[in-house]
């Protein structure tokens, strides 16, 4: 039992190491696909025909194919036609495109769920349009899309899983390596408990963001 | 006599003429009631006039100011964009189904056009909603958001929240169709109080008693036409047309 202890510690900064990145790739791919989703749904409610066509390949494309092929091309495709990114870069971009593409969606079903009337007073009571989205539409909308928007940040967390196939030092990968080096399980089920315990923390805090939001119904 | 109102719309849904042809003036102070039966198009002519629906043909004038001028006619719109919108903003709407903003208490209801609108600061438009909120005697509902409301109350609130933008003209639109019989009475005295001071008002309703007691006029509208325009007195108890006759005797 104490073997298996000082096992587990000694492993725990190589894999801590690998949730470092996996936590960097994960911040970065909400900043970016958070406020990309919220746009490109709003250009996908109000946009003219030719931005709503152009969100429309958009979205098409990257929830229509596998987010590995999607990886795969971003790492190896595009260095073949001359573009070379840093792996960091690559993954970041792949993941908020794609999970822009799932979060405009969401966001667009959750604007367009609001009811015709609110609109209308908002325009009876002389706002602009840009006026009512900001003020009227998108913070009721918000509340609307919390619980899905959740279960895409959870989903999140396992896919970020997939670093690991194109060989970045992620939390599963050094898990990975570790498991290799000692023919050793461990690593497996504390790599298990990590991902386990970030995902009840996410859940945890969206649901407090539900109850913040929840106070007007 | 100012002239508020000068109309005359034609408007279609698809391949349905829902007015045809409606020509209409109100006077400043007038309090015009419309009724008919449903489908008639009384509601439809509400929401031309506040641009919720657009006209096919014809012209709406508010004020003096043509705000909107569609079709083969005469009548041209002359002032800026700018002229236009200012003149809109002097049109109150209240709405059969309230909308409310739910995420807003009754008091951010209130504030937010005088805000996002007129731009006047956060402390002077509180000032405004609690004025207007103690007019309809809901000062002491001013933190409650709107799911915490009685119908009457959210309608009260909305009248609120239209009367801070400080119009000259309010557009009923049903009012009191969405409540239960026992709260109509709270919004229909909220409503005379503004006939008290002399606001114009259009009063699309289904309260004969109510448009009885408190109209200058009484429009009855069917498949979209005015069949009758006349004071109260007159309609309810001669009134010309035969269908109007039916409707009545319908109602009561």
């Amino acid at each position: 039992m104490m073997d298996h202890m000082e096992y587990i510690l000694n492993i725990l900064p190589f894999i801590l190491s690998g949730l470092k990145l996996t936590a960097k790739i994960y911040v970065a791919t909400l900043v970016i696909a958070l406020p990309l989703g919220l746009l490109a749904a709003i250009g996908k409610v109000s946009g003219s025909q030719f931005i709503k066509k152009v969100l429309f390949l958009y979205t098409w494309i990257w929830r229509g194919t596998p987010l590995l092929l999607q990886l795969f091309f971003m790492f190896y495709g595009l260095p073949v036609i001359g573009i070379r990114l840093s792996p960091f870069a690559a993954a970041t971009i792949t993941y908020a495109l794609n999970y822009g593409a799932y979060l405009t969606e969401i966001f667009r079903g959750g604007i367009e769920s609001i009811d015709k009337g609110q609109y209308e007073a908002a325009k009876a009571l002389g706002m602009s349009y840009a006026q009512t989205m900001r003020r009227i539409i998108i913070p009721q909308t918000v509340r609307r899309v919390l619980p899905t928007t959740c279960s895409e940040a959870v989903n999140l967390v396992k896919d970020t899983a997939l670093l690991a196939v194109l060989g970045m030092p992620d939390l599963l990968r050094i898990a990975t390596q570790i498991f290799t080096r000692d023919f050793n399980i461990t690593p497996f089920v504390v790599a298990f408990v990590l991902y386990l315990i970030i995902s009840s923390v996410l859940v945890k805090l969206f649901g407090k963001l539900e109850k913040m939001y929840s106070i007007y119904e | 006599m100012t002239m508020m109102i000068r109309m005359y719309i034609h408007k279609y849904f698809g391949s349905l003429h829902v007015l045809k042809g409606v020509s209409l003036e109100v006077t400043k102070g007038e309090i015009v009631a419309i009724i008919g039966p449903s489908g008639s198009g009384k509601s439809t002519l509400l929401r031309c006039m506040n641009q919720l629906e657009r006209i096919d043909q014809g012209f709406i004038e508010i004020e003096g100011i043509v705000v909107e001028a569609a079709g083969d006619i005469d009548v041209k719109i002359t002032a800026t964009s700018q002229e236009v919108r200012a003149t809109y903003r002097k049109m109150g709407m209240v709405f059969q189904s309230f909308n409310l903003f739910p995420h807003m208490t009754a008091l951010g209801n209130v504030m937010e056009a005088p805000i996002s609108v007129n731009k006047v600061t956060k402390a002077a438009a509180v000032q405004i909603a609690e004025k207007q909120l103690a007019k309809v005697g809901l000062l002491d509902k001013k933190d409650a958001f709107p799911s915490k409301l009685s119908g009457g109350q959210k309608q009260r609130v909305a009248i609120a929240r239209a009367l801070a933008m400080n119009p000259d003209i309010m557009l009923f639109d049903e009012p009191t169709s969405a409540l239960d019989p026992e709260l109509v009475g709270e919004v229909l005295s909220v409503i005379k109080k503004l006939a008290q001071e002399h606001m114009t008002m259009l009063i699309v309703t289904h309260e004969m008693g109510f448009a009885k007691e408190i109209a200058d006029r009484v429009i009855f509208m069917d498949e979209g036409e005015i069949l009758e325009d006349s004071v109260p007195k007159e309609f309810f108890e001669n009134p010309r047309h035969p269908r109007i006759k039916t409707f009545l005797e319908k109602m009561l």
